[in-house]
């Protein structure tokens, strides 16, 4: 299962294309802001009563994001029991000095731009998903 | 003024102090003076009294001689006189003077006045009375011997009195004299029976007879008075002028004093007033700073959220129109996919420009970190870099070694990374390219300088070089934005470097730049 939050549906719809034109068929979980994207996770909210012990085995995060900014997002995912394991991807248009030592600094696992190219952006998803869907072994689940 | 400031300085004690001196060094001064001045005053009275009872017995003399001895003789040649009758009281001139200097000293002293001595000293007188003493002895002797010497004074001391004493010749021996005075047996018969010794006989013509010797009081005990008045006079009106000027000094003081004070309280006003100016002066520029740093900030979020926003929707396009090629293609001709082809490329261009635009914000924007900076090995780099990235072109690259400069070492290699970027650029069309890095001196300056053979430009054009945006050659011939060189420019005025270039089409470039 993939956690796709991204609040633009433009760069959502070419993401999920990117996706199925690399023939990467797992879930696509779609949150579009900070505070669907935690719901999800801690099954709370809109998404109450989900089974939490389905993860997404990489989460793709968009910094610039209504309510709460997806860099808000990583630190409350690295400072929950249950998730801070959680491979998580920032895919984001900026690539700001400031963006790039901030999520890794909270834990970024990775910091991808998105290119303006949409052939250099599927590529980007393509090698994505087969990293860290295929080659990557996702950390053991937590129990809490 | 300086002198004055320093008097008022002084303690008050250490003044009355030096006043005191020079008070008493008038006073000594002055008694000294007046001393010597009663001193001669009083010997000048002693001198005109003795010159006045010399006068008078001179007088006296004369009258005995020219007056009374003619009626003498005249009565003793009438036979009114007998030849042998002789009396020194009515004839003897010397005799008479003698007594009637002691009843003069007599009246002087029923007058209350002191005596004056007189004596008529001779060496061998016929009266004892006037024998001399040893020193009227002595003193004959002198002017006997010495004709010159008119007169001999001296101040002597006599009990607990000072004298003024003179001496001087009286009489001559003269050839008439010697009737009386030459040998005895010559000498008339009733003079013999009156002087039966030698006294006053067996004189020598031309030799001195006898000396006068005179002795009047110096009465300066008088004036003794007067000098201790006088000279305490004189030291009060010194000491009287000095605290006059003193006082006056100290008003001349007080009053600059005064002035200083004003000058003082003038000047606080005056530091207070420029202290206050630079206050505000400060505060002006604090606020102006604060405005400055909220500026960089809202500049610094707009270029955050146009490095966003403004690529977000260009992706759109550009995925949307590649999905429209890929899922619609058969459907379009190939002059739909021809437009839709440039929309993509409009796309990747505005992205670059967006990208470069940001660099361009973000490099100017950003703090200066001095240090020191290799530039030829940052161009070493630059230089592999670029060969790899184009491993089948042949360029010759030539990089001074050793080129350091004090800079930030980041916004330096993107200066050096489009200067040589550009000329790696430029001379894609040349088969022999050239590179140069290195240093020139102009005008006591060093200035660097990043060369090619390259296309060069008109230099004509060469103002518009470092203008954001502005391109001298088209995307068809060379690639690029035309953001590059205003980077380099914004970079090198922040370092308080210049830049410059020079070119000709066809025969390259060359940039020339001091940091």
């Amino acid at each position: 299962m993939i956690l796709l939050v991204e609040d633009n549906p433009d760069d959502e719809a070419l993401t999920l294309r990117a996706l199925k034109k690399n023939n990467i068929l797992n879930e696509v979980v779609v949150a579009r802001d900070g505070v669907e994207a935690l719901d999800f996770l801690f099954g709370t909210g809109a998404h109450a009563g989900r089974d939490l012990a389905l993860m997404p085995e990489v989460i793709l995060l968009d910094i610039n994001l209504p309510r709460i900014n997806g860099l808000e997002v990583l630190e409350k995912i690295r400072a929950n029991e249950r998730t801070k394991l959680l491979p998580v991807v920032i895919l984001t248009t900026s690539n700001e000095e400031r963006d790039k030592l901030k999520s890794y600094t909270l834990g970024a696992n990775s910091f991808i731009r998105k290119p303006v190219d949409f052939l250099q952006f599927s590529e980007a998803i393509r090698q994505l998903g087969l990293y860290w869907l295929v080659l990557n072994q996702s950390p053991p689940l937590v129990k809490v | 003024m300086g002198a004055e400031s320093r008097s008022s300085v002084s303690p008050p004690g250490r003044q009355y102090w030096k006043i005191a001196v020079v008070v008493l060094g008038v006073t000594i001064v002055a008694a000294t003076g007046l001393y010597h001045l009663a001193r001669l005053y009083v010997l000048n009275e002693a001198e005109r009294n003795i010159q006045a009872v010399l006068l008078t017995h001179k007088g006296l003399h004369r009258y005995i001689q020219e007056v009374m001895h003619p009626v003498f003789y005249k009565l003793r040649a009438e036979g009114l006189v007998a030849d042998t009758f002789y009396a020194p009281e009515i004839f003897s001139s010397t005799f008479i003077v003698r007594n009637q200097h002691k009843a003069y000293n007599e009246e002087r002293k029923a007058a209350g006045l002191e005596e004056i001595y007189y004596k008529m000293a001779a060496r061998n007188p016929r009266n004892p009375v006037n024998k001399a003493d040893a020193l009227e002895e002595k003193l004959i002797r002198m002017f006997n011997e010495n004709k010159e010497i008119k007169d001999y004074r001296e101040i002597v001391r006599i009990g607990d009195k000072d004298y003024l004493f003179v001496a001087l010749p009286f009489l001559v021996n003269q050839q008439r004299c010697m009737k009386c005075h030459g040998n005895r047996e010559d000498a008339p018969l009733g003079l013999q029976a009156l002087y039966p010794g030698l006294g006053g006989f067996n004189e020598k013509a031309g030799e001195i007879r006898a000396i006068e010797s005179i002795r009047a009081p110096l009465e300066q005990q008088y004036f003794l008075l007067y000098i201790v008045f006088g000279s305490s006079f004189a030291g009060l009106l010194v000491l009287a002028g000095l605290l006059f000027f003193n006082g006056r000094l100290r008003g001349m003081v007080r009053t600059r004093t005064h002035e200083l004070e004003q000058e003082v309280v003038e000047r606080r006003r005056a530091e207070e007033e420029v202290r206050q100016v630079n206050e505000e002066l400060e505060n002006r520029v604090e606020e102006r700073t604060a405005q400055i740093a909220a500026a960089n900030k809202e500049l610094d979020a707009f270029a955050y959220s146009v490095s966003h926003d403004l690529r977000a929707p260009l992706r759109g396009i550009d995925g949307f129109s590649l999905a429209l090629l890929e899922d619609y293609g058969e459907q379009l001709d190939e002059t739909a996919k021809g437009y839709l082809g440039r929309v993509r490329a409009g796309c990747l261009r505005m992205g670059e420009l967006i990208d470069d635009m940001l660099q361009l914000s973000r490099l100017s924007r950003g703090e200066i970190r001095q240090q020191e900076v290799d530039l030829s090995g940052m161009a070493g780099e630059i230089a592999e870099e670029l060969r790899r990235g184009a491993p089948e072109r042949r360029v010759a690259f030539e990089i001074t070694p050793g080129i350091r400069v004090f800079g930030d070492a980041i916004l330096l290699r993107a200066v050096l990374d489009n200067l040589l970027g550009n000329a790696w650029k430029f001379t894609a069309k040349i088969e022999e390219a050239r590179i140069t890095f290195g240093r020139k001196e102009e005008g006591g300056k060093d200035l660097l300088f990043v060369r090619d053979n390259g296309a060069g430009f008109d230099m004509a054009y060469a103002d518009k070089l470092f203008g954001a945006f502005q391109r001298l050659h088209s995307l068809q011939e060379f690639a690029g934005t035309g953001i590059g060189l205003a980077t380099v420019q914004r970079i090198i005025h922040r370092h308080g470097g210049t830049i410059r270039a020079e070119g000709e089409v066809g025969q390259g470039a060359t940039f020339y730049f001091s940091v």
